[in-house]
């Protein structure tokens, strides 16, 4: 029986007759080949079946629309689209949901929510040891609902969801900015995720698509123990030479640094005008750079704000024909310096 | 029956369609990017739906969690614009209950659930305009924004109604025709002859219903492929921009 249609659309299916046809004649699997849910991936059982696949009668099929990936002998498909997926180490930004006995719900933008542990997160005053009962009942002084916080992921749960800690002074409660949530397929990993921007602004790109635009901490990490008046990291400073890393502190620092103010609500009262045109406008860059759906990354943002400079008004960048150009601007200027390089 | 003659002794229909043709299919993924995590338009000659997917997402109410598999929650809402007579449409209306229900049946078997324990998919449907195949176009939509949101399943779900006119089968129904025949809607499971679903709400002869069926499946193959091209050529175009 043939089913006749009254219009026909522009016809690709030569294409994609002949990619599927491909991938049977070979009987295995080629490298970045696209695949829809149900298509065949192959029927040879010495694949091992990963995600987006599904196993029937000895054939193995997909189940989301993606490209194929072939790690060893596992072969899986990767969605094109999709929540956040965590993985251990992972840097995120979130939003506490509800918090709970011992320990508190955490949205990151993935399938569940994950859990923060009351033993996963820095006391005030950086004492070092069990949390006692008295704490249990003081937690939402710590961190309540809706309240944001960066964290990495310890752990995954076999049921797919993860558990956060908070013990680092880079993580912790977020203050003194503004959030923004973007696909978390854009954000590219890395082995950094915090970045301070051009213009005193700092940012954390959360891996799974959250982001936070703030206000660069008065005195940057690094100089931190310099600017502090605080005799004791004077001394601890004299000893010379000794420079924590980036990020992490010492212990003796942490008991310093961490006092009650790590989990205040309080903004920093002088935010000046220019920092929050700043924070706008880099907003308004990474919602382009989303809009144009290129991936985020540090360099890519400082030449979006170079390109935006342009522009008088940072409120003019939400215009369609802005964010389109900021793109072409940003790809333009990354071919330039791959041609120098 | 109806003073309009549906199928001309030429083989005409109102619209000027042979009894094997379908209407115009139209259907385009990702429309709302920003605003859900899959989503759809699908136009079916002049029946017109936006689907919008949020989830696997933690369940709002604790009660619904299932740790065995993900909740799926459709929620269809007809506009009280898309009937040439406007009418004022209450939420908790019978008929879109029964849809609700019919497609969470549906779907239920077609999405690999035990993926997603403790979570919720709920599927939030808004027809602008019908002119019949409501409950084709429906789950079309459905089918694509699921696609769209990343989630597995284990085949399309193409849906296409067909109707009966004396002995000979009609595909692909306006209201005209809905209105003077009985007809059924089916949802077939990728390209295979399997149906998840089947609604026939008055009678049709049982020894027509074969034909009946065969001409539907033919359908909805024909419209598994064309909503296969646009996943592809959505994939294509979101596989060049990542390539860095």
């Amino acid at each position: 029986m043939d089913i006749l249609k009254i219009t026909q659309p522009e016809a690709l299916s030569q294409d994609v007759e002949s990619d599927i046809e491909m991938s049977d004649n070979e009987n295995e699997v080629t490298g970045n080949s696209l695949v829809t849910p149900g298509e065949l991936v192959t029927d040879d059982p010495v694949w091992m079946k990963g995600h987006g696949t599904y196993f029937l009668d000895n054939k193995t099929y997909s189940s989301v629309a993606g490209s194929v990936s072939r790690v060893n002998r596992l072969l899986s498909v990767i969605p094109l689209r999709g929540r956040y997926q965590p993985e251990t180490g992972d840097h995120v930004v979130g939003r506490i949901t509800e918090v709970g006995p011992k320990r508190w719900k955490v949205d990151i933008g993935g399938k569940q929510d994950a859990v923060l542990m009351l033993g996963s997160v820095n006391l005030p005053g950086g004492v070092l040891r069990r949390k006692s009962e008295s704490d249990e009942l003081q937690m939402r002084n710590f961190l309540k609902e809706g309240d944001l916080l960066n964290a990495e992921v310890q752990s995954i749960f076999s049921n797919g969801s993860a558990s956060l800690h908070t013990r680092s002074l880079k993580y912790g409660k977020l203050r003194n900015g503004i959030f923004l949530k973007v696909p978390s397929n854009l954000i590219i990993k890395s082995k950094n995720h915090s970045f301070d921007l051009p213009g005193n602004i700092s940012i954390i790109l959360g891996v799974n698509g959250y982001i936070w635009l703030y206000k660069t901490p008065s005195s940057g990490r690094k100089n931190n123990i310099n600017a502090s008046s605080n005799k004791a990291q004077a001394s601890f400073d004299a000893k010379g030479g000794y420079n924590p890393g980036q990020g992490s502190v010492s212990i003796t620092r942490l008991e310093e640094e961490s006092s009650w103010e790590i989990y205040s609500d309080k903004n920093d009262p002088n935010i000046t005008g220019s920092v929050r045109k700043n924070i706008a406008s880099y907003y308004n860059i990474i919602k382009a750079l989303s809009h144009g759906e290129l991936g985020i990354t540090e360099q890519r943002i400082i030449m979006g704000y170079e390109a935006s400079l342009a522009y008088g008004n940072s409120g003019s960048l939400i215009e369609k024909e802005a964010m389109e150009s900021i793109c072409e601007d940003v790809l333009n200027s990354e071919k330039m310096r791959g041609d120098a390089s | 029956m109806s003073r309009l003659e549906l199928y001309s002794p030429e083989g005409l229909r109102v619209d000027g369609r042979r009894w094997n043709e379908l209407r115009r299919f139209d259907c385009r993924i990702n429309t709302h990017p920003q605003s859900a995590d899959g989503s759809s338009y699908v136009e079916q000659g002049n029946t017109k739906v936006i689907c919008m997917v949020s989830g696997p997402k933690e369940p709002s109410n604790k009660s619904q969690q299932n740790s065995s598999g993900a909740v799926i929650e459709f929620n269809v809402s007809i506009a009280s614009f898309s009937t040439t007579n406007r009418k004022k449409r209450s939420k908790n209306e019978k008929r879109t209950i029964e849809l609700n229900t019919t497609l969470e049946r549906t779907f239920e078997q077609s999405i690999i659930r035990k993926l997603y324990p403790r979570t919720t998919i709920s599927v939030n449907l808004h027809v602008l305009a019908q002119d019949g195949g409501l409950l084709a176009a429906l789950t079309n939509a459905s089918t694509l924004a699921l696609i769209d949101a990343g989630i597995s399943m284990y085949d399309y779900i193409s849906g296409i109604s067909a109707g009966l006119h004396d002995i000979s089968p009609l595909l692909d129904l306006n209201t005209l025709e809905e209105s003077g025949m009985s007809f059924l809607t089916i949802g077939v499971v990728g390209n295979s002859e399997k149906l998840s679903l089947l609604l026939l709400e008055d009678k049709i002869p049982l020894d027509n219903l074969e034909d009946l069926l065969a001409i539907a499946i033919a359908g909805s193959h024909r419209i598994r492929d064309l909503m296969d091209q646009e996943v592809r050529r959505h994939a294509n175009l979101r596989a060049s921009k990542l390539v860095k």
